[in-house]
């Protein structure tokens, strides 16, 4: 097939080395406000179905991106906040890094790449971390993107998988858009697994677990998080209209989900198809739920068969409830809202056009 | 008795080398040619027609190859080692041949920039993004099958050429005259078609460039738009979808279009660095042949009695390639004549 | 003659993304920005160019002092393409950085924008250790979130317990509690690497203007300023 053909000579071109145990595992803000349990569950599915070792500690901190991008704090502060991240990797016995968003992979890549071109200002960041914490660092041996662990342990979960991304009823593989964040390959596309125009992160683990991805002409485009498009009310409409382009190009394609590796990307992908439909009235599928949203861990999860509700899909906006029907999968649906032995909690509204 | 006449080796039979044989067997002297295809003609004969006139690209290579006959030409060889001896250069080839030479001459051509490199553009990914050179292909063999109607082209001037990204800094010259010509016979083979040309700039440099762009424009209704392609992606129906910026209007656009035209530009030749390795002929930050001198002795190099011509030092256009490969002749001539010609003015 | 200019051009950012621009568009064509915004990074790169070329302050200040600088979304798509190694997503955040660092940015209505963002984000860093802290992004302010969030917030120990989080709770785990003595540390580093210089910075001028155009000000995120800067031409009703 020339499509497949002409994708592989690029991916030969980015051949990404990622380690295979020993993660210092550092958060992020979004996701463990907005997805914490893909947090979990990728903790979860390396130390007990992959047997890895994987450190998450509780000293560590954000890396500041977020402010950074949105130019309110001064380089040199996430650059410092950066190297006590590693010097608390080095104090903990561990080279390998791996930052659990998107943004900070493309942070933590930048920095690392401007001290290498200009070592006086490396040389000025440990000054510095020197200064205000007594602290000194070294830098990584490897820096990958819990994306990249999962790509590269694909068929290690494919072994203990329960179910496959595959319709249970027609055989056939499910559609999915598979969108990667920015800041993972855009600006050092080499750090990539595939490079920058055709990513094989997600694209490969969606084929090892049955599914096949659908291209559409908005793919490599921005999901709009923008950063300070989004964070201040005035500028929010960037932020939509960047999102509501791509759910206009993928949707004659008829995707079945959507999987993101990035925090940001799944929260504007899931909550704008939300704002589109009470605005406009417009919900991208027929049967008016709206396309999935997944973090790569959810993704991961349902392959294994996890607690949809341990995963933390009721934190979703866009119901999951019609994808795991789709594929099979067995849950109980009273189990959503409630937690342990504790009666059923108050249930959210409705929205009033996207069904939920 | 005749004297034994000096023997020129010419590595790579395209245009130049078959001009400057026919010169220098001309000239008095045994000519060979080692060649790694199995034909003459170089790149030459892969096209159709050339600029600005239109003249057929057969037309050049049977001028090329008019003193074919008076000259050995080994196809199907490929240089493999050489050394100096008393006698000028000892040469071997992968085909159990061997050369005593008195002066070299390279004219190893140029290599297409492989479009697979830029991803973006989507070449050997999407359906109908095609290059220059497979352009001409068609031009020759016919078109492959497909709804042929409104038929939408867009020529990408610039690829693998003034971007960093590609490796490449310089501009290939002779890409947006090709450009040009290739839109006017689209237009002329495809009468209902829409045809585009992206630019950065237009290099009309030559003589009758200028009128062939303003009777691509006025007769031929060629668009032309100032943008450089940024992305390349398929839409449903399997048309392509492009990302532009009409700079003169500062509007991002996007277009559909039927078939892509990757204008790929000159590189080295493959062998290039191997040759500039044995023979100690340097190479420029680009990988061309660095001559001796630039400007003014361009045939010449710092290795004595090693000659280059034609696309091996530069992008160049045919009639460039031909001119300079007379004057690698005449060169060749000096220094085999020991020429007392000084190369300064006040010099002996 | 050229001193803002030469402050821009410390900035190794600006060393690192700026070249000579050819306007080729390359940029502009992907930019998220130039299709929604009357922006267009071609001529911001070139813009910039001129400016250092010139040493021109006049116009680097009228530049600083624009909304011109505020539109970018920092997506780094330009970066990817560009055929001189330019990244006008870079620039911008020298630029950025300038316009604050000199109390420019409050000149112009989106740069009056990052007071918001300051007591926001840049703040709770330092309290919490995280740019965004859940229970804070309450729906007043960010009504996209939806229901479900509602739900959420309404009963946030509980739903994290659940996916194996302890929201704001010692010991490890999503959300947990940043000890005082990280927190500590960030205060440290906001202080040493001029974080805190900067905010002060933000809110001196941020005052001044607030002054200027008559509007109610003091330090709390309910004050007439704040909900100026942040609502302000969002044609919201």
């Amino acid at each position: 097939m020339i499509e497949l053909k002409g994708k592989e000579r690029i991916w030969e071109k980015y051949q990404k080395e990622i380690p295979l145990d020993r993660y210092y595992y550092a958060r992020s803000c979004i996701r463990q406000n907005f997805w914490p349990g893909s947090e979990t569950t990728f903790i979860k599915i390396l130390e007990e179905e992959l047997g890895k070792t994987i450190l998450d500690e509780e000293h560590h901190t954000t890396c500041s991106g977020i402010a950074y991008h949105c130019d309110v704090i001064p380089q040199e502060t996430t650059m410092t906040i950066v190297a006590r991240q590693f010097s608390l990797m080095c104090e903990s016995g561990y080279e390998h890094f791996v930052p659990s968003c998107i943004t900070s992979f493309g942070i933590y890549t930048e920095i690392l790449e401007t001290w290498n071109e200009h070592p006086e200002v490396e040389e000025k960041i440990k000054r510095m971390l020197m200064e205000a914490t007594g602290r000194e660092f070294r830098k990584p041996k490897f820096l990958v993107h819990p994306s990249d662990v999962i790509y590269a342990l694909r068929f290690d979960i494919l072994k203990k998988a329960k179910y496959r991304l595959v319709n249970a009823k027609t055989g056939e593989p499910l559609k999915c858009v598979e969108h990667v964040g920015c800041h993972y390959a855009k600006m050092f596309p080499d750090k990539g697994v595939g490079g920058a125009e055709f990513p094989r992160v997600l694209m490969g683990m969606i084929e090892a677990w049955g599914g096949e991805v659908v291209d559409y002409p908005e793919r490599r485009t921005c999901c709009g998080f923008g950063f300070r498009q989004y964070m201040v009310q005035a500028n929010r409409g960037y932020s939509i209209a960047c999102t509501k382009r791509k759910f206009d190009s993928m949707e004659p394609y008829k995707p079945d989900l959507i999987v993101t590796n990035c925090p940001g990307c799944p929260f504007f992908l899931d909550r704008w198809q939300y704002v589109i439909a009470e605005m406009e009235g417009k919900v991208y599928t027929e049967d008016g739920y709206g396309i999935p949203v997944l973090t790569y861990e959810e993704l991961a999860g349902i392959v294994l068969g996890y607690n949809p509700w341990e995963l933390g899909l009721q934190m979703h906006q866009v119901s999951v409830e019609p994808l795991l029907k789709k594929i099979g999968f067995e849950y109980d649906p009273l189990d959503k809202f409630k937690v342990g032995n504790q009666t059923i909690l108050t249930l959210p509204e409705a929205p009033g056009v996207l069904k939920v | 008795m005749e004297e034994t006449k000096k023997h020129v080796l010419i590595v790579g039979a395209g245009i130049a080398g078959l001009e400057a044989a026919t010169h220098l067997e001309e000239l008095g002297y045994k000519v060979s040619i080692i060649e790694k295809q199995q034909v003459t003609g170089g790149h030459v004969k892969n096209w159709f027609k050339t600029f600005p006139y239109f003249d057929a690209s057969e037309a050049i290579i049977n001028f090329a190859e008019r003193s074919l006959s008076k000259f050995d030409v080994y196809n199907e060889t490929q240089l493999t080692y050489a050394e100096r001896n008393d006698n000028g250069f000892k040469v071997n080839t992968d085909k159990n041949k061997q050369f005593q030479a008195d002066a070299i001459l390279l004219t190893p051509g140029f290599k297409v920039f492989d479009a697979h490199k830029k991803e973006e553009y989507g070449y050997g990914i999407f359906q109908h993004v095609i290059t220059n050179a497979d352009l001409e292909k068609y031009f020759r063999n016919g078109w492959p099958e497909r709804d042929n109607k409104n038929l939408r082209f867009g020529f990408i001037h610039c690829v693998g050429s003034r971007d960093a990204k590609s490796g490449n800094l310089y501009c290939s010259k002779v890409c947006c005259a090709t450009a040009v010509k290739q839109a006017i016979e689209v237009r002329q083979h495809f009468p209902d078609s829409e045809v585009y040309c992206f630019y950065m700039d237009l290099r009309m440099f030559g003589k009758n460039y200028e009128e062939m762009f303003q009777a691509a424009q006025e007769k031929h209704g060629i668009n032309f738009v100032r943008a450089r392609l940024s992305e390349v992606n398929q839409n449903f129906d399997n048309t392509l979808l492009i990302k532009v910026e009409d700079t003169l209007t500062s509007r991002p656009m996007k277009l559909t279009l039927d078939y892509i035209v990757l204008m790929s530009g000159m590189e080295p030749a493959e062998n290039a660095a191997q040759l500039s390795q044995i023979f100690g002929v340097p190479t420029d930050e680009s990988g061309f042949f660095a001559p001796e001198k630039y400007l003014v002795s361009e045939n010449n190099t710092v290795s004595e009695g090693v000659f280059v011509a034609g696309t091996a030092t530069g992008p160049k256009t045919i009639t460039e390639t031909i001119n300079d490969a007379r004057s690698a002749a005449l060169a060749i001539h000096h220094y085999l004549s020991h020429s007392r010609i000084p190369t300064e003015h006040g010099k002996e | 003659m050229g001193e803002l200019v030469d402050r821009l051009k410390a900035d190794v950012r600006i060393k690192d993304s700026l070249h000579a621009c050819i306007h080729c568009g390359t940029c502009t064509a992907i930019c998220p920005a130039a299709s929604f915004y009357d922006y267009d990074p071609r001529e911001l790169t070139s813009t910039v160019q001129d400016i250092v070329a010139r040493g021109d302050d006049k116009r680097l200040i009228e530049l600083l002092s624009s909304n011109y600088i505020w539109y970018c979304g920092e997506c780094m798509s330009c970066k990817t393409r560009c055929p001189r190694d330019n990244a006008p997503g870079v620039i911008i955040e020298a630029l950025r950085a300038l316009a604050q660092e000199t109390g420019l940015f409050a000149e112009s209505e989106k740069g009056r924008q990052q007071l918001m963002i300051k007591r926001t984000l840049g703040e709770w860093i330092v309290d919490y250790g995280y740019c965004v802290v859940g229970d804070k992004m309450l729906l007043e302010m960010f009504p996209e979130q939806g229901p479900n969030w509602q739900w959420v917030l309404d009963n946030i120990d509980l739903v994290f317990e659940k996916q194996g989080a302890h929201y704001q709770k010692e010991g490890n785990g999503a959300m947990r509690k940043i000890p005082k003595e990280d927190l500590d540390e960030l205060r440290m580093i906001y202080k040493v690497t001029g974080a805190d210089k900067r905010f002060k910075t933000i809110e001196e001028f941020s005052k001044k203007k607030a002054e200027e155009m008559g509007i109610q000000f003091d330090e709390s995120h309910d004050c007439e300023y704040f909900k100026h800067v942040y609502t302000f031409n969002s044609n919201n009703k």
